[in-house]
């Protein structure tokens, strides 16, 4: 099969998350003997082609990152100037990946993602749904390998059929919530060691403030107010 | 009750500008920004609101005094068209830079990962929609978009309702 796979992160290639997925996905998906082609939409020069890509292929991927419990604003953007295809055979599936490790948090998402293909005139393959993706380029390459691999088996048993199976959903798609053990590490000893290692991430990317700072408090707020009143 | 009103419809929409004027008359004070106005570029994701400067957003465009108005008002009430169901892409633009207003930090609240609150302030926001909007879903969506900012749901109302929201500003 061939697959259209549409990424609607909203970082640039070279710097996204999502782009590291597909990747490792795509491994997957070739493995099988599947063919792929990728268009970017943080590149808008490639939403035409995405478009048509849309227009002529059947079986269609589109892997996103989870902004504000839905699509980021271009995913959006972008879906609403797809036109509903009139000819049945086009499946759409979706591949969401978050910064909160629990899937719960995607389910509002899921949602809106369950409606999409019917209006777009298509089937549904699916959603899957990955959390604990925030630190995928700031942890190194060891980790970065580590948090890809799964992918590789995800793709490949998408591309069996061209949809997410409700086997490789329970199998890679966890936890829905975190235990009561990882809530108490979590916000016990665990939250000091995340600070830690955030303070060391935002230094190295040159932050020179406390990373609760509160820029506009006080006299900048206020120079503000007296402003717009 | 001071109340920000951030509407990306057209300045003309009939039924936006009636809504207005009778909210701005209810509210003690009201600041509304027409975002067809203003220059609102998407999120690019890139984290420097966490990571690189704290609180402030990389990108510059107009978005910065939407950001400081969060913290001046009450209650925010958006105004919205619709597509596919849910808000349209303009909207969802204007939601998804919000993202400064919380930390990097984390912590588990009611079984969830939530970002801690950067500011003390409890947000209320609420949704006013043009268009075939799912309200049912909107509703959630807004809830779940305030649970995640510590806000209050104002919920989600078609803007032939607007009266139904009067009684949260007055």
């Amino acid at each position: 099969m061939h697959f259209v796979i549409i990424s609607g992160a909203a970082r640039t290639q070279s710097q996204s998350n999502t782009a590291k997925i597909i990747a490792a996905f795509c491994e997957g998906l070739h493995n099988g003997g599947n063919t792929s082609e990728i268009w970017y939409l943080s590149d808008r020069k490639q939403w035409k082609s995405a478009m048509t890509a849309f227009e002529e292929n059947e079986n269609i991927l589109f892997a996103l990152p989870l902004y504000v419990e839905n699509v980021p604003g271009i995913t959006l953007e972008f879906l609403a100037g797809l036109s509903a295809k009139e000819r049945p055979g086009t499946r759409i599936s979706f591949l969401l990946q978050g910064g909160f490790p629990e899937i719960s948090q995607g389910r509002c998402c899921e949602e809106f993602l369950k409606t999409l293909p019917a209006q777009l005139g298509c089937g549904y393959g699916g959603t899957f749904i990955k959390g604990d993706m925030f630190g995928l380029s700031l942890l190194g390459k060891k980790m970065e390998a580590k948090l890809l691999q799964p992918f590789i088996e995800i793709g490949r048993q998408f591309g069996e059929n061209g949809a997410f199976r409700q086997e490789t959903i329970e199998a890679f798609s966890i936890p829905e919530y975190l235990s009561e053990r990882q809530i108490r590490m979590s916000n016990g000893p665990l939250r000091y060691v995340q600070r830690l290692v955030m303070q060391y991430f935002a230094k190295r990317l040159g932050c020179r403030t406390k990373l609760d700072a509160k820029p506009f408090c006080g006299k900048e707020l206020q120079e503000t107010q007296e402003e717009t009143r | 009750m001071r109340l920000l009103i951030i509407n990306t419809l057209p300045k003309v929409h009939p039924l936006a500008e009636k809504a207005i004027c009778c909210l701005t008359e209810k509210a003690s004070e009201c600041m509304t920004f027409y975002t067809e106005d203003m220059r609102i570029t998407p999120c690019i994701g890139c984290n420097a609101c966490w990571l690189k400067t704290p609180g402030i957003c990389a990108v510059k465009d107009d978005y910065e005094q939407i950001l400081k108005a969060y913290l001046q008002y009450d209650v925010t009430l958006f105004i919205s068209d619709t597509a596919l169901g849910f808000v349209d892409y303009k909207m969802k633009h204007v939601i998804d830079r919000i993202l400064p207003m919380a930390t990097m930090y984390t912590r588990i609240e009611n079984g969830q990962t939530r970002h801690v609150p950067r500011y003390n302030k409890e947000f209320r926001f609420g949704l006013l929609y043009a268009g075939k909007g799912n309200q049912d879903y909107l509703s959630y969506w807004v809830s779940r978009f305030c649970l995640n900012f510590h806000g209050i749901s104002l919920g989600a109302v078609p803007i032939e309702a607007w009266e139904e929201v009067c009684a949260c500003i007055s």
